[in-house]
């Protein structure tokens, strides 16, 4: 107990970089909020360029209708360069070409392939399930209806009757977005704030003087140990706790289901790894301002190359393959995918990602035992 | 009387460097045991393999009769020690420093607190209970490094260097304390390259050079290995060598030498020689200022066993 009372005393001196990470995370999630409500929808439309080989006819016309009625359209050249640079700007997320004979190939029971060319970010997703949801009615409803006008108009019926769903399910994801943007920035207050505090806490229990002095008492050091490591998970427990609980009252009810639940699941591993890294770079660095250096560095760093503060999508690529090297990466990779998530489902790319992130929690670890049997 | 702790050949080397050599003595129950040595002669060394804090190629260690080790925390739990260098946490005051260190050892409560205020009383340090380590002076921060190591009532005590680069008011303070412990029953192990501390505060002193004993026993006992047994210093302006020569020659005296001003005068044994001095002063027409006598200095016995200077 008494290493775990003068925890909590030495915590209770470094408390105010705690608050400040946290005021900061509530600052940057409030005013994210704000520039999220206006203009959402337009967010929410994909650009979409629809280059038709074949006639205007039946059901490429209805295809094209209901695309068109649930995306911007845009108006691009088109050629392959100007095609090439729109995607590259961003003017246009996903490009649909229609073969030649599309109508005819579809009415004749075969399945024609259709061409796209996609950014792969949210928007072109939106796009890409639009399709995917036409194509999948049509085909469903070819099979008992071979009249083509009764077939749009059966088809038509069903998306109309689904529009209304995906509104709601677009607001929801609006709002998923706010948690997701909450969550990567947690990214950065989280490796800040929590690596900071354990880093300035243990190097104050590890300084060179107090551990001869604490090797000479009769308190065993293994219990010391376990008494520090006890105290350090409670303190990035409870942060990580206090920040699920922002992230619900800032975010409101719309994540109190299985996406709340893989946020939370997410970020413990992510508060896992955060305290591993505190203990290594804790154990490996005595000196206050290098600890000040190393940390700003890697959170500041890693936060900016892996998304933390601006939309993954709108990074480079080199950009992103560099972030691999961080742990943030696929914390913020998997905030993205549960964000997306329309049902519950959990990919093998989300579990890699948290294999990737308990992957440098042992790795940590076990480099922080390497170098305190050293000394 | 009891033996505390009992060294027997006792060797450490760091890569090729023997800072400790063969070293042997024993330490009894209630005395203060001056490790006296100058700087990078062992004495930190030797604490350290006591403690098991360093491992050590050769010798053996047995603290209240029992062998020393890492994991022995019942022999642990009647030691304190006060290092070198100051061991406290910035983030805490001076109280909290003092109380998380006795209770490292002390678990209740009560019995704590009384402890930690009896520290606080017996280093002086009332007035600064709530101040934090940087706001101390040297001084201060010392006597806290002190009471960190003691509060806890320990049998045995450790205090390597305790008043390294301390005002004189801190000095005394530190050494009252350690005075008053002493009488409360503890033993103690003190080291220092302070040669007038020793000679007030220790019962018995083992002198250290390259990690070697070179000599050891009661301050008194010393002193008689010092060839010499008066030093006379007379204040005079001015005196020719033959005269100097002169009185080399005069009985019992075993050395004379004019530095800066001074005239000293060391002899090997008898009586009255500061009389014939000043009379043959007198009778040469030699005007002098002050004259006064000194019985010989461990500086003086290192300085006889070793041909250096304790202190440089
Ligand atoms: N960790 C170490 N590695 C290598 N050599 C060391 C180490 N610690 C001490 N020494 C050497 O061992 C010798 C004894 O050092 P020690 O610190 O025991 O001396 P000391 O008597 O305590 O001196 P001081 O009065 O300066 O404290 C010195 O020559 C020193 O340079
Ligand atoms: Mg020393």
């Amino acid at each position: 107990m008494t290493v775990f009372k003068a925890y909590l005393k030495v915590l209770n001196k470094n408390k105010a970089l705690v608050i400040l990470y946290t005021v900061l995370l509530i600052f940057f999630a409030s005013f994210n909020m704000k520039t999220n409500s206006v203009g959402t929808f337009v967010a929410e439309k994909p650009n979409v360029l629809i280059v038709n080989q074949d006639e205007n006819r039946g059901i490429t016309k209805s295809l094209i209708q209901y695309i068109t009625q649930n995306s911007t359209i845009v108006r691009v050249k088109e050629n392959d360069s100007s095609i090439n640079d729109a995607l590259f700007y961003r003017d246009v997320s996903y490009i649909i070409y229609l073969p030649h004979h599309f109508r005819n190939d579809f009415l004749s029971g075969k399945n024609p392939k259709i061409e796209v060319k996609s950014t792969g970010d949210y928007n072109a997703s939106l796009a890409s399930m639009m399709l995917e949801r036409y194509l999948k009615v049509a085909t469903t409803y070819r099979e008992v209806e071979k009249d083509e006008a009764s077939l749009v108009k059966m088809i038509e019926e069903t998306l109309d009757h689904q529009v209304d769903i995906e509104m709601t399910s677009k607001l929801d994801s609006n709002q998923l977005m706010k948690a997701r943007d909450f969550y990567n920035f947690s990214n950065y207050s989280l490796l800040a704030g929590c690596v900071f505090v354990i880093c300035f806490i243990v190097a104050s229990f590890k300084d060179e003087n107090i551990r001869k002095r604490t090797m000479v008492s009769s308190l065993d050091m293994k219990k010391y140990n376990q008494q520090l490591l006890f105290a350090n998970g409670l303190f990035a427990l409870t942060l990580w706790f206090l920040y699920v609980l922002l992230s619900f009252i800032l975010v409101g009810k719309s994540i109190l289901d299985f996406h709340g639940l893989l946020f939370l699941f997410n970020s413990f591993v992510f508060m896992v790894v955060a305290l591993t890294f505190g203990l290594l770079i804790g154990n490996l660095v005595q000196n206050k301002e290098a600890i000040g250096g190393i940390v700003n560095v890697v959170a500041l760093g890693s936060s900016f190359l892996c998304g933390a503060f601006v939309p993954m999508e709108w990074l480079p690529d080199f950009v992103l393959k560099i972030a691999h090297i961080f742990p943030s990466y696929y914390y913020i990779s998997n905030n993205h995918f549960i964000s997306s998530l329309e049902y519950f489902e959990l990919s093998w790319s989300f579990v890699m990602n948290i294999g990737m992130l308990l992957l440098f929690g042992v790795l940590f670890i076990l480099i922080t035992n390497i170098i305190s049997k050293r000394k | 009387m009891k033996k505390v702790i009992e060294v027997k050949s006792l060797t450490k080397e760091y890569k090729g460097l023997r800072a400790v050599d063969d070293l042997s003595f024993d330490v009894y129950s209630g005395e203060i045991l001056g490790l006296l040595g100058p700087n990078g002669s062992g004495k930190s060394t030797t604490i350290n393999c006591l403690l098991s804090l360093l491992k050590f190629q050769t010798g053996s260690i047995q603290i209240f009769g029992k062998s020393m080790s890492p994991t022995a925390y019942e022999i642990k739990k009647q030691i304190g020690v006060v290092f070198q260098e100051v061991a406290v946490f910035q983030e805490l005051t001076v109280r909290e420093n003092i109380e998380y260190f006795c209770g490292l050892y002390i678990k209740n409560k009560k019995m704590r607190n009384e402890y930690v205020e009896e520290a606080i009383q017996l280093v002086g340090l009332e007035e600064f209970k709530k101040f934090y380590p940087k706001q101390l002076s040297g001084g201060l921060l010392r006597r806290l490094n002190i009471a960190c190591g003691i509060a806890h009532k320990p049998k045995l005590i450790f205090l390597d260097e305790p008043t390294v680069a301390v005002d004189p008011q801190s000095r005394n303070h530190i050494l009252d304390g350690i005075k008053r412990l002493r009488n409360e029953g503890a033993t103690i192990i003190y080291t220092t390259h302070y040669m007038e501390e020793v000679e007030i505060l220790c019962d018995r002193v083992i002198i250290l050079d390259k990690g070697k004993i070179i000599a050891s026993g009661t301050p008194d006992e010393l002193k008689e290995l010092a060839k010499i047994e008066e030093k006379v210093s007379v204040e005079i302006e001015k005196i020719s060598t033959e005269k100097l020569e002169e009185m080399k020659r005069f009985k019992n005296v075993d050395d004379v030498k004019y530095i800066d001003g001074i005239l000293v005068v060391t002899y090997q044994k008898g009586k009255n020689n500061l009389i014939h001095l000043i009379d043959y002063l007198k009778k040469e027409n030699l005007q002098y200022n002050k004259i006064y006598s000194e019985r010989p200095t461990l500086n003086d016995v290192f300085l006889e066993l070793t041909g250096k200077e304790l202190r440089d």
